[in-house]
């Protein structure tokens, strides 16, 4: 079942087409990888997905709906959660508010201001965290975290709305390498047990290989192939881009 | 006619020029530095009174006044780069408003020190030789010294054009505003750069004081004056463009010409709306353009707010009691005092909850205070409304007017923020200034004065304790409430904020509206205390008042307001006390505050394991 | 010349270098080949001093330099040549030559306006234009050259190839050629191997911030299966 959609997508900047029409459809449950050399436009085509940019022509469907240039904040209310290149968590509070403040969000009631936070039932937030094993570092605050954990904080925060799509940009940048393997193994487990289909970006190619049930690459804006990681593997085009043999 | 209307453009021609002057040096310094330089008008005036020593000194001639005005610039730069070695260079990297802060401290040290040195009574310095006269121009008559002054400008401005384009100190000057981190990667020490850039700056100041000793007194007040204009020329021509700051010169010194034809009641308030407008639409200025984007560092995240501990909460509340219990016990003046600090709590409180959880710079936020006042005092003197009216508009009227400029401030962030918000707080002040019909302009309104049941000093002191506190708390507790977190969440991080569905924008904006409101609350307790109201209410003394209390108790502890006012007012009243060079020892307070202790009162507390 | 140890750096929290060892000689050039995230440009800008680094050992000509100020890494003869060129967008071609310059270093044959024109004739007739206007390959050579006025020894340069048409690619190469005959160490990041193998003596293998893999170019160029298993997907 199909439940993103992106319908010949285009974008540039200053004359220059970053994305030139791409397409592409990710169904429920599924690991969709978008990779491809510097330059590709894999980022200017995230960013078109999740309402960071608007595309200068093409259509983004959720689920069959049209979200086509909507800012980020209500896509979110569709039911999208994301994760950042650069973890983006707020430092000065703890783990346990940070997922707190994603579920205030979801139920519309951050703008009261009489009950504290810390009246709220933790239970709900610690569930999340504990399906990211966070749980026992719930009260410290996400600032003085090691790399590793502020991702899955991140990834606890972006499940807080029950979303039906994961939007990951380089999960697994910045981190050391064997904690790389373990963070998209516990996204690929969620995804597959709460049916999310998760669209990431990725550098590593241990990572995408062994966990992208489908690979989309881009070469200068453009679709160069797409399909199952071992058609990927062995497609001559993909092999030129990738070892600077073209041009 | 048209030989009026020639003097008027050729008199704003001459404001232009001086303006431009001040300008010049305030714009480059930014461009280079990123450093927002309060004490600039204090290098202006330092460049005024060192000119009218000189020259006086000598013999007279013409050689011994234009000499005394260039040896007057010169010192002035020489003492720009004492500021800049001794001071800014310790701080570049530090946060803009503790910049600003810190600059604001060398204003009040130069203040004092002016004072000691050239005493209190306006000088009154020697016309330039053979320019005495005027000259006539289409049947008016205009002052020969105003037609050099607008020559000066233009050589100036072309001299400048000739150092920046012509000279590698100039190239080096441009290529670092542009880029300053890659001209360093390119061996350039910038120390050498940046003090060099000081001392054109500050001589330039000093240039623009000095050339005034024949068209006005000397005085202390020259420095608040001009630098308040200067910044508007800033704003408006492009923080960091030299040819802004010309264009914004000639623009403001035109409008000021031509304003007291046109509408003379309101030229304040005409330049300052022409900045607000130009921010809201250009923030970064005519021909200005965004700070290069690899000048952004990483900043460290706000250490974590915590409610009080049990132990602490008890403290908390006895400390509370005590306070009620104190207007039984005090004197008049005590009781005055006790209400003057109540109010100053609950002010401090309202400027921390938008700096430190939200975030956000404010450097008018006395405009919310002073509309307040002034909404209950006007309310009294042309409805004759009784007391408890005015305190039930005032925190009304100062949350809409929160709400009206909050939806331009709160877009932006650091300088840009800071001098929309003072841009809007001068408004009102002009405003309350200038329409004298209506507000009673420089004499206030008085006779504000409680009702009768509310008429005994200790009574009143309880009332506002009770309310100050209150409002004060209401804050505190907000920031744990909901409200709090997101405002906290989007601080840290504006991005993910967005990205959980908040709207950053309704959040800052609400929190903007609902200070600026208990601002109003603080505002008009301290009105009908004193029974009257000023334009001081709405100036920027009143802004800095409330960001040195924010600051001494630490912008990001939940006890920083309520420390803050209180050592603060205590430091305030005790240098009175102590010294007439008051001004000077609470600059030196705030720029020790800057450099060795910039989380505060709180912070020291909280660095001990 | 160029010896760096164990480097590791981190933007934030997120660890980039995790121990990189890495050498470059005078009159060599050493290309630095790798996946885009691998960290390519983290090493230069933490050799440069822009991103201090937070662990290991960084020598030039016998001095330690990590933790220095870039100014004073450049005037001990390093210069850097950024990715995204950070050009000086209103300054005139002759403008931003005389931002890079120094006074010449003992033992090296200062670098002039007319000695830059001849390595890269299309400069000479864009004296005083605003470098903002110039083309993408005029504003590559001008970031080479601005370096080239402070007479340094080793260049640090950062994907050199990008947006570059064939033709220019070429020039760019000869130039690159005649530097290091001048005896000046080059460590180049490039994802275009084919133009690399124009210019290297040696390549180094970057994976996850660490080399995996470093030794002469040819032997890079010859072996098909390491390429594969490191470079391709």
């Amino acid at each position: 079942m199909t439940l993103l959609r992106a319908e010949g997508l285009q974008r540039s900047f200053g004359g220059v087409q970053a994305v030139a029409g791409v397409s592409f459809e990710v169904a429920a449950g599924e690991l969709f990888a978008l990779i491809g050399p510097n330059g590709a436009g894999k980022s200017t085509c995230f960013n078109l997905i999740n309402g960071q940019l608007r595309p200068d022509a093409g259509r983004v469907l959720l689920d069959g709906r049209d979200i086509t240039g909507l800012p980020p904040r209500r896509i979110w209310r569709l039911g999208v959660g994301r994760t950042f290149q650069i973890t983006a968590t707020f430092g000065s509070l703890t783990v346990l508010e940070n997922v707190q403040a994603a579920l205030l969000s979801r139920q519309r009631r951050l703008f009261g201001l009489w009950r504290s936070v810390a009246a709220e039932d933790p239970a709900p937030a610690l569930a999340l965290l504990a399906r990211v094993g966070m749980a026992e570092q719930a009260h410290r605050p996400c600032g003085v975290l090691a790399y590793g954990d502020l991702k899955r904080v991140e990834l606890a925060i972006a499940l807080a709305n029950a979303p039906r799509l994961l939007l990951m940009d380089e999960p697994t940048a910045g981190m050391a390498p064997a904690e790389r393997l373990s963070l998209m193994a516990l996204t690929a487990r969620i995804a597959r047990e709460s049916g999310i289909a998760v669209l990431f970006t990725e550098h590593d190619m241990d990572v995408v290989f062994r966990h992208a049930d489908r690979i989309l690459v881009l070469d200068r804006g453009r679709p160069l192939a797409e399909g199952r990681p071992e058609e990927v593997r062995a497609d001559p085009r993909v092999r030129a881009v990738y070892l600077g043999e073209e041009g | 006619m048209i030989g009026n209307l020639l003097a008027q453009a050729l008199s704003g021609l001459a404001s232009a020029a001086s303006l431009f002057l001040v300008a010049a040096g305030l714009t480059v310094i930014f461009g280079v530095t990123r450093i927002v330089n309060f004490a600039h008008g204090s290098l202006y005036m330092l460049g005024a009174y060192l000119a009218y020593t000189i020259v006086t000194a000598l013999p007279r001639g013409p050689l011994s006044f234009w000499g005394g005005i260039l040896a007057a610039a010169l010192a002035v730069g020489l003492i720009g780069v004492l500021i800049e070695v001794l001071l800014l260079r310790r701080i570049y990297r530090a946060p803009e408003l503790f910049q600003l802060l810190a600059t604001f401290g060398v204003v009040l040290i130069v203040q004092d020190a002016a004072l000691a040195i050239w005493g209190p009574q306006d000088l009154l310095g020697p016309r330039a030789p053979g320019l005495r006269g005027g000259i006539e121009i289409l049947g008016s008559r205009f002052p020969l010294y105003d037609l050099v002054l607008i020559g000066i400008g233009a050589t100036v401005l072309l001299l400048l054009w000739l150092l920046f384009h012509r000279t590698r100190f100039g190239i080096l000057v441009r290529a670092a505003t542009l880029d300053r981190e890659m001209v360093g990667a390119l061996g350039v020490n910038q120390r050498m750069l940046f003090t060099g850039v000081f001392f054109l700056g500050a001589a330039l100041a000093g240039l623009a004081g000095a050339l005034q000793l024949p068209r006005e007194s000397v005085n202390l007040q020259m420095d608040l004056a001009i630098i308040v204009e200067a910044f508007v020329v800033v704003v408006i021509g492009g923080l960091g463009s030299l040819p802004g700051a010309a264009l914004a010169a000639l623009l403001i010194g035109q409008m000021q010409a031509f304003g007291i034809l046109i509408f003379p009641k309101i030229t304040l308030v005409v330049v300052f709306l022409v900045m607000a407008v130009v921010l809201v639409l250009r923030p970064y200025g005519l021909l200005g353009r965004p700070p290069p984007p690899h000048a952004a560092a990483h900043a460290p995240p706000a250490p974590p707010l915590a409610p009080l501990s049990p132990t602490g909460r008890r403290l908390g509340w006895l400390a509370l009691g005590l306070a009620m219990l104190l207007p039984a016990l005090l004197g008049e003046h005590a009781l005055f005092v006790l209400t003057e600090l109540a109010v100053a709590i609950l002010f401090a409180a309202t400027l921390h909850f938008i700096m430190g959880p939200g975030g956000m710079a404010s450097f008018g936020h006395a405009a919310y205070f002073g509309i307040g006042a002034y909404a209950a005092a006007l309310l009294i003197k042309h409805l004759a409304a009784p007391m408890e009216a005015g305190l039930l508009l005032a925190p009304f009227a100062a949350g809409l007017a929160g709400l009206a400029f909050g939806a331009f401030c709160v877009r932006l962030s650091g300088v840009y923020a800071a001098m929309l918000t003072l841009a809007f707080a001068q408004i009102a002040w002009s405003a309350a200034f200038q329409w004298v019909e209506f507000t009673g302009g420089d004499n206030g309104i008085l006779g504000v004065w409680p009702s009768a049941w509310a008429a005994d000093k200790r009574l009143y002191a309880w009332m506002t304790l009770l309310l100050c506190l209150g409002g004060a708390l209401l804050l505190r507790h907000a920031v744990f409430a909901p409200l709090g977190l997101a405002l906290r969440a989007q601080r840290d991080s504006p991005l993910r904020a967005e990205a959980i569905g908040i709207n950053t924008f309704a959040v800052r904006w609400v929190a903007f509206s609902l200070a600026a409101a208990l601002a109003g609350l603080a505002g008009v307790l301290l009105a009908f205390s004193k029974g009257s109201v000023f334009p001081t209410y709405l100036a920027i003394p009143r802004s800095v008042d409330a960001l040195l209390m924010v600051l001494l108790g630490g912008v990001q502890t939940s006890l920083g307001p309520f420390l803050g006012a209180i050592a603060y007012t205590g430091l305030h009243e005790q240098l009175m006390r102590l010294t007439e060079l008051w001004r000077a020892a609470l600059g030196a307070v705030i720029i020790a505050l800057v450099l060795f202790f910039p989380g505060g009162l709180a912070g020291i507390r909280l660095r001990r394991p | 010349m160029l010896e760096v140890s164990a480097l590791c750096a981190h933007y934030g929290r997120a660890q980039i270098l995790h121990g990189l060892d890495l050498s470059v000689a005078a009159g060599e050039v050493h290309v630095l080949v790798g996946r885009n995230g691998a960290g390519k440009s983290t090493t230069l800008k933490a050799i440069m001093g822009l991103l201090p680094p937070s662990g290991g050992r960084i020598i030039f000509a016998g001095q330690s330099i990590a933790g220095r100020e870039p100014f004073e890494i450049a005037r001990l003869g390093i210069g850097y040549v950024p990715e995204d060129r950070r050009i000086f967008a209103e300054l005139s071609v002759a403008e931003y030559l005389e931002v890079g310059r120094r006074p010449p270093r003992p033992g090296l044959a200062p670098w002039t306006r007319e000695r830059i024109f001849a390595l890269f004739p299309p400069l000479a007739a864009l004296e005083r234009r605003p470098a903002g206007r110039t083309s993408g390959g005029e504003q590559q050579m001008l970031a080479i050259a601005r370096t080239l006025m402070g007479h340094p020894r080793l260049i640090l340069l950062d994907e050199p190839s990008e947006g570059l048409a064939p033709v220019i690619l070429t020039r760019l190469g000869e130039a690159l050629l005649a530097l290091k005959a001048e005896g000046i160490g080059i460590l180049l990041c490039e994802q275009n191997l084919r133009f690399a193998a124009r210019v290297a003596d040696r390549a180094s293998l970057i994976e996850r911030g660490r080399i995996v893999w470093s030794g002469p170019m040819a032997e890079l160029l010859a072996d098909a299966a390491l390429r594969a298993r490191h470079l391709a997907v």
